[in-house]
């Protein structure tokens, strides 16, 4: 999709997505240390020649901790929304749809999920649930769900009532044809924004768990937990909070500026003409 | 107040001025070296049609053009003092008290959060330097003179309490409100209903005649310009094609594009339409006692607020459609004429009995496979009729496919057929909807409706949003289409004069009652509604141009 790398901000998106991609991809195999391995002679330093982004309390290598911990920080991002994304389009394309009272009783209860903040609810689930990297996961798309229901069903509902679709009603289509064909790829171009902006919220909220010790456990390489780890030392070399932060920070941006021109350019009357 | 000067004075001067716009494929050329001169006392029509660059111009005068645009050369003077080397406080001070602009919906271009009044004084305060009660009485004042019954009352209004007209006259009051030398009118009666439209246009000349006020009239609308102008210019693509006297440019057209135009409107004395029907035939299609109702109540809405009533979209409505006729349906925005294409076409729930081929349906539910393929429509907009995700073909070809029309391997085949059947090249089915053009896309619905050999095509407003030249050329398609297939037609319009071309019947509309039904050649005859004839009065018939060749008439664009 090249229209996309016309704007400035698809190109900064695009740059930051394809080193994440990079570092999740083969960051195991190009990292310079092994990730757990402690340097005692060497703790707490600032980028060297050595060390190209510095060490950490036990002396280990900070670069080598980043690219190790890049696939489960993305991985978990994705997977959540994913899950949240998948589950709150399901739900909102069935209010939308179905309308009357269904459409109610789905919106009122979603709207008393919405009132909880997004991470208060997750803080929630995870003491229900326990914690770890699953259940952080299933907590966060939990608390993706009605968000997407609502916009999916928004998106939804100003399709519905278009000519199209009265044509595809007035015609006597089957409504999974009319749900499918008419309306659902007309109606993906918000959610696949969301979800792309999302992604970088899954990752900050798995960083916070990680954080707050309800996520990854020691001795992942977790970005969230990275930071966690390092608060205590963060005095003594800003860098072992910095690096891991500035990672989460980088990715996150990353997803959100491509969500946007990415928004710009799904619009079919742009992208095809050129 | 105002720059006076002699009757004939040149008040706005455009000469050689060109505009054009930065666009990711390249400059798009809006203006093309145009040149034009609205003097003191007089009006100029500018006529075009959509994407002529006729707005363009309007907001070059008022120096309010996006980022994108680039003023490639030319002038712009009001009084012979030059616009383009103004700076943004000057051009601040000029809009409002020197320039005003009237804008095509008066709904969208006042502030719904304050009142009537606040607007109109602020313009006076602005400009003036009223204070706020001098404002406010000199407010007053001029809307008293744009008719209103009681100012002092509609002053106090916010604009979702006044109606369409009404709103309308606030804002042709508040552009008059400071004797500004140049009013910009951008189609201003296009989002009013016909009878307001009507009051409109002759409370402008009223107030121009007063004034003497120079106005700058933007309209696609040939007649109408007829009736405000004194000179019009016509512009294609940016460029002025004729200009002139509107008298003679009407009566005798010297660039084809103006003869083209000018022969695309509708003229009721001029019949396209298929041969009658015979009248004795049994009907096809009928509508019986159709009541609709909108924002039906749940029962805790009923009891705790028994008295409110709700509001009916169709009320008692009957007709019946006979093989091959074209039935048109007329009225004004809410009259209920789209509510029964919706019943008919079961896309709205009613009360009623609507009858087809002897069998009846009592609801919406009820309407099976079998009506829903005899029975197609196709809606006003193009742009939103066509799903934008679908290749043409795909489009064509789904009626094809859902009721079983032609064998699978054949579909491809009917859907050129079906292209060539409205005159369009077969190898549009590859392409996508938005590389069609509007009038192409109409074409494409209606081929999506003839696609399933119906016995009725339900046609709601299907010219309304097209250029008149396209109008008049999907008008045509739609009869020849109708004299090939022997498919009866409900054609539902806002426009008496095109409907008049060619339906056999006509019923009229008024809120959701028909009020009216009767045989095109009977229009003008006196036992017709008030309605009715209060509707004929507002749309007077433009003048034809002199030397109108008939062979020329059906090789239109």
């Amino acid at each position: 999709m090249p229209e996309i790398l016309r704007s400035p901000t698809g190109i900064a998106g695009a740059v930051l997505l394809s080193l994440v991609a990079v570092a999740v991809l083969a960051g195991s195999f190009v990292a310079p240390y092994d990730p757990q391995a402690f340097h005692p002679a060497t703790r707490l330093t600032g980028p060297s020649a050595a060390h190209w982004l510095g060490t950490d309390q036990f002396g280990r290598d900070l670069l080598s901790r980043l690219l190790n911990g890049a696939p489960s920080t993305i991985g978990f991002g994705l997977g959540a929304t994913l899950l949240g994304v998948g589950a709150g389009t399901v739900i909102g394309v069935i209010a939308g749809t179905a309308g009357g009272w269904v459409d109610s009783v789905i919106m009122r209860v979603l709207d008393g999920l919405l009132a909880v903040p997004e991470l208060l609810f997750t803080l929630l689930i995870v003491t229900i649930l326990g914690g770890g990297m699953g259940q952080a996961m299933l907590a966060v798309a939990l608390a993706f769900t009605p968000g997407m229901a609502r916009i999916a069903r928004s998106s939804v509902l100003s399709i519905r009532t278009r000519e199209y679709v009265l044509a595809a009603v007035a015609r006597g289509e089957p409504g999974c044809y009319i749900v499918l064909r008419e309306v659902l790829p007309n109606a993906l171009g918000p959610i696949i924004v969301e979800a792309t902006i999302r992604v970088s919220f899954a990752i900050m909220i798995g960083a916070t768990l990680g954080f707050l010790g309800l996520g990854a456990q020691p001795p992942s390489t977790e970005w969230g937990l990275m930071v966690a780890e390092g608060r205590q030392f963060m005095f003594r070399n800003p860098w072992v909070v910095a690096v891991p932060g500035v990672a989460i920070a980088l990715a996150a941006l990353g997803f959100n500026l491509f969500g946007d021109a990415l928004r710009d350019s799904l619009d079919p009357r742009r992208s095809v003409r050129g | 107040m105002s720059g006076a000067g002699e009757p004939g004075t040149p008040v706005l001067e455009v000469a050689s001025y060109s505009l054009s716009y930065r666009t990711p494929s390249g400059p798009l050329e809006a203006l093309k070296d145009v040149d034009l001169t609205v003097e003191r006392g007089h009006t100029l029509g500018l006529v075009g049609e959509s994407g002529s660059g006729k707005s363009s111009l309007a907001w070059s005068i008022m120096r309010y053009l996006p980022d994108n645009a680039v003023e490639n050369d030319g002038r712009l003077s009001l009084l012979g003092e030059d616009l383009r080397a103004c700076s943004p406080a000057e051009i601040l001070e000029i809009r409002g008290s020197r320039i005003a602009m009237v804008f095509q919906d008066p709904g969208t271009s006042l502030n719904p959060t304050l009142r009537l009044g606040e607007q109109l004084a602020e313009v006076l305060m602005r400009h003036q330097g009223l204070t706020q009660q001098q404002a406010w009485a000199e407010g007053e004042a001029a809307l008293a003179r744009t008719g209103i019954a009681r100012p002092a009352d509609m002053m106090r209004r916010f604009p979702h309490e006044a109606s369409g007209g009404e709103k309308q006259r606030v804002v042709i009051a508040t552009a008059f409100a400071c004797n500004p030398e140049l009013i910009v009118f951008d189609e201003p009666t296009t989002a009013l209903d016909t009878i307001t439209a009507q009051q409109i246009l002759e409370l402008f000349g009223r107030l121009r005649e007063e004034t003497g006020v120079a106005a700058l009239y933007i309209s696609h609308d040939l007649g109408l310009v007829s009736r405000v102008a004194q000179d019009v210019a016509v512009i294609n693509r940016g460029e002025i094609v004729e200009s002139g006297p509107c008298a003679e440019v009407f009566r005798a057209p010297r660039r084809p594009y103006t003869r083209a135009l000018l022969e695309a409107v509708p003229r009721p004395d001029q019949w396209l339409g298929t041969a009658p029907p015979d009248p004795a035939a049994p009907a096809l299609l009928t509508a019986e006692g159709i009541r609709v109702e909108y924002g039906a109540r749940s029962w805790l809405g009923r009891l705790l607020n028994p008295p409110a009533e709700a509001f009916l979209g169709a009320k008692d409505v009957g007709f019946a459609v006979r093989p091959g006729e074209l039935l048109g349906i007329v009225g004004e925005s809410g009259s209920g004429k789209s509510t029964m294409a919706k019943v008919l076409s079961g896309l709205q729930d009613f009360d009623g009995r609507v009858g087809f081929e002897g069998r009846g349906f009592q609801r919406r539910r009820a309407f099976d496979r079998a009506y829903r393929r005899a029975v197609q429509i196709v809606f006003q907009h193009p742009d939103a009729s066509l799903n934008p995700r679908q290749r043409i073909s795909e489009i064509l070809s789904r009626p094809l496919k859902l009721y079983d029309i032609v064998p699978p391997e054949r579909r491809a085949a009917r859907v050129g057929e079906l292209l060539e059947q409205v005159r369009l090249p077969a190898d549009f089915a590859g392409r996508y909807p938005h590389q069609l053009s509007g009038g192409e896309k109409q074409r494409v619905a209606i081929a999506r409706a003839f696609a399933a050999e119906p016995a009725v095509v339900i046609c709601d407003e299907i010219t309304a949003a097209l250029d008149v030249s396209v109008q008049a050329s999907v008008a045509r398609l739609l009869v020849d289409l109708q004299r090939e297939t022997g498919t009866a037609c409900v054609f539902i319009t806002h426009d008496l004069n095109l409907v008049r071309q060619l339906a056999h019947r006509i019923g009229v509309m008024n809120r959701g009652e028909l009020v009216d039904m009767f045989d095109t050649a009977e229009a003008d005859a006196p036992e017709r509604h008030p309605y009715t004839r209060a509707l004929l009065g507002a749309m007077p018939v433009p003048a034809a141009p002199e030397t109108t060749d008939p062979l020329k008439e059906r090789s239109l664009p």
